[in-house]
């Protein structure tokens, strides 16, 4: 399947901090998504994951990586003042990037067509005004479901609704042929219909035009259902990677564990659904010590004590817990 | 329920709003609603957004006007109210908004917004007994722990809904009506309040309206249920038989595309 693989984006012990502070808010973090992986990022709010995923391709004027290899295809980006001008080399060619609000992300005073096109130019050369071009635009809009493609082609953003929006900035971000798509809380500002809609439509463009995809969000349960893995983000460390087909399955880190447990699934009674007493701690927890320690069951002194291990990369999956908690069998 | 009539009576309630020069508009409204919460129920209104959930809501707790039909409380035609009806009114009918965060006054403390409601909706307490039931009504929420003479910006999301849910109750409403009271917290944070909200219909036998596009939150607090989508209601009956076995098109698709 896909073992055997050279991973496409890599990530070796990053951490992410705020150009204004010293202390890294995102630490510790080591992951690999392969060619063609349906990658997910789960974590609540304030846990970093919109922070680290924007920042690792220098999107964020305010955090910088501070520490850490980033290699995509194989190739270490370069670090500190060079690291952003690199990532932006990146987006726009071989990462399409999907941010979560689809009522910002498009310019309103262009037509829907011309930043299609003005993305094939940039991306690929192709020049802005060629029939070739129109066509292609139009053919990317066809692919991502917009009806009638030649008529929006020429439309404006405020005339569709927020889904058919976020189809748009999907069309964009797919029309440059991108080899990871990553879309950041893609489908929390759309309905459930749509969102399903939406969702579907990254995995089938995956599946057919082997596209790795990074797909951050806040919902479990939606990337049990549609990933390969899932990385789970608490203040700021990553406690847990796993397959999704274990979530539920087997015993894993009590975070994902507790995370599982308070979501109010189909099929689940008042009784089955058991929330996790506290509040969230945000990102910058730093590697001392486990974020989690405080609202978790089984906490003993060392959780807040001793250094979190990091992620050898050598297996699939992977649990931080300093008591050895959801790590496989 | 023993008398016959129902607390909340909408019949063939419709209401407009006009499109206005320069702003760009979804002409939006709402066709034809009737519905009715008998004491004691726990009522869900479940749509997606533009489904004209919250405009119900709205008329409901007379925050918005209606064009035509009918909104009867407890008997009561809700066009002719004089301004003691009206406060009246206010003392049976609470409402918790989705946003905690701009639903508080960030100017008071926590405890002056507990106060002020007691103040003005249960005369005759003392200044100590008002500060004792402002103190049980934190405790009861769940926030026994917590200082109350903070300003709003000193709690969390989840508390501060803990707060607005607080607030409600300290006029001892005999409506709450919640208009996506989990949706902008966290998902640890949800299934708190979730079990507060399971422990105060318990507790307080409260007749709860619940608007959402959760279909979790109908399917886990609610007696019954109506579904919207685009200013009619498609669909109601018993919470399970709706969910289970959906009878309109478009809520066999939205049930279906719930993760």
């Amino acid at each position: 399947m896909l073992e055997a693989a050279a991973p496409l984006l890599e990530l070796d012990d990053v951490s992410v901090a705020l150009n204004d502070g010293a202390r890294p808010m995102v630490s510790g973090i080591s992951l690999s998504i392969r060619p063609r992986e349906v990658f997910g990022v789960v974590g609540e709010s304030g846990s970093g994951k919109t922070l680290l995923a924007r920042t690792i391709f220098g999107l964020h004027d305010e955090a910088h990586v501070a520490g850490g290899r980033i290699s995509f295809n194989g190739e270490e980006l370069p670090q500190h003042g060079r690291h952003r001008a690199a990532a932006a080399k990146l987006l726009g060619h071989d990462v399409g990037f999907v941010p979560q609000d689809p009522f910002s992300s498009l310019n309103p005073s262009m037509r829907v067509g011309k930043q299609i096109t003005e993305a094939l130019y940039l991306a690929k050369g192709m020049p802005m005004h060629a029939a070739q071009t129109r066509e292609r635009a139009i053919g990317v809009l066809a692919e991502v479901g917009i009806p009638e493609p030649e008529l929006a082609f020429n439309q404006f953003p405020d005339q569709f609704s927020g889904g058919m929006r976020q189809r748009i900035v999907f069309a964009i971000a797919l029309s440059q042929e991108p080899k990871l798509l990553v879309a950041d809380e893609p489908t929390t500002a759309l309905d459930a219909i749509t969102q399903r809609r939406v969702i579907e439509l990254i995995l089938e463009r995956s599946r057919t035009h082997n596209l790795a995809v990074l797909l951050i969000t806040h919902n479990l349960e939606l990337l049990r259902q549609s990933v390969d893995r899932i990385a789970v983000l608490y203040g700021g460390q990553l406690h847990n990677i796993v397959k999704s087909a274990d979530v539920g399955q087997r015993p894993l880190h009590p975070y994902t564990e507790a995370l599982f447990a308070c979501i109010p699934s189909k099929g689940r009674t008042l009784a089955e659904i058991r929330s996790i007493p506290g509040e969230p701690v945000g990102a910058g927890f730093g590697t001392t010590g486990c974020a989690f320690a405080s609202r978790c069951g089984f906490a003993v002194e060392t959780c807040r004590t001793a250094r979190l291990p990091l992620n050898d990369g050598k297996g699939e999956s992977f649990s931080a817990c300093l008591l050895g908690r959801g790590a496989e069998p | 329920m023993s008398q016959g009539v129902p607390m909340v009576e909408l019949e063939g309630v419709a209401k407009r709003f006009s499109r206005r020069a320069f702003v760009q508009s979804r002409s939006f409204a709402l066709h034809d609603i009737s519905l009715t919460v008998e004491r004691g129920e726990v009522v869900g209104i479940l749509g997606e957004s533009g489904s004209g959930k919250s405009t119900v809501a709205n008329i409901i707790t007379r925050l918005t006007a209606y064009d035509s039909g009918s909104y009867r409380f407890e008997g009561r035609d809700m066009k002719r109210l004089s301004r003691a009806e009206s406060f009246e009114f206010k003392s049976k009918v609470q409402i918790v908004f989705q946003d905690p965060y701009g639903s508080l006054n960030p100017r008071a403390t926590v405890q002056d917004s507990l106060l002020e409601a007691l103040v003005l909706h249960q005369r005759g307490l003392s200044r100590q007994q008002r500060l004792a039931q402002a103190a049980r009504l934190f405790e009861e929420v769940g926030l026994g722990s917590q200082s109350s003479a903070r300003y709003p910006h000193a709690f969390s999301g989840g508390q501060r809904q803990r707060i607005a849910i607080a607030r409600a109750l300290a006029v001892q409403p005999e409506l709450l009506v919640c208009d996506e009271p989990l949706s902008s917290l966290d998902v640890s944070i949800q299934a708190q309040i979730l079990e507060l909200f399971v422990r105060l219909i318990r507790d307080r036998h409260l007749t709860i309206i619940f608007i959402s596009h959760d279909v979790s939150v109908m399917r886990l607090l609610c007696d019954r249920v109506y579904v919207m989508n685009q200013g009619r209601i498609v669909e109601s009956g018993r919470t399970s038989d709706v969910l289970e076995h959906p009878k309109d098109d478009y809520t066999a698709r939205l049930l279906e595309a719930v993760y």
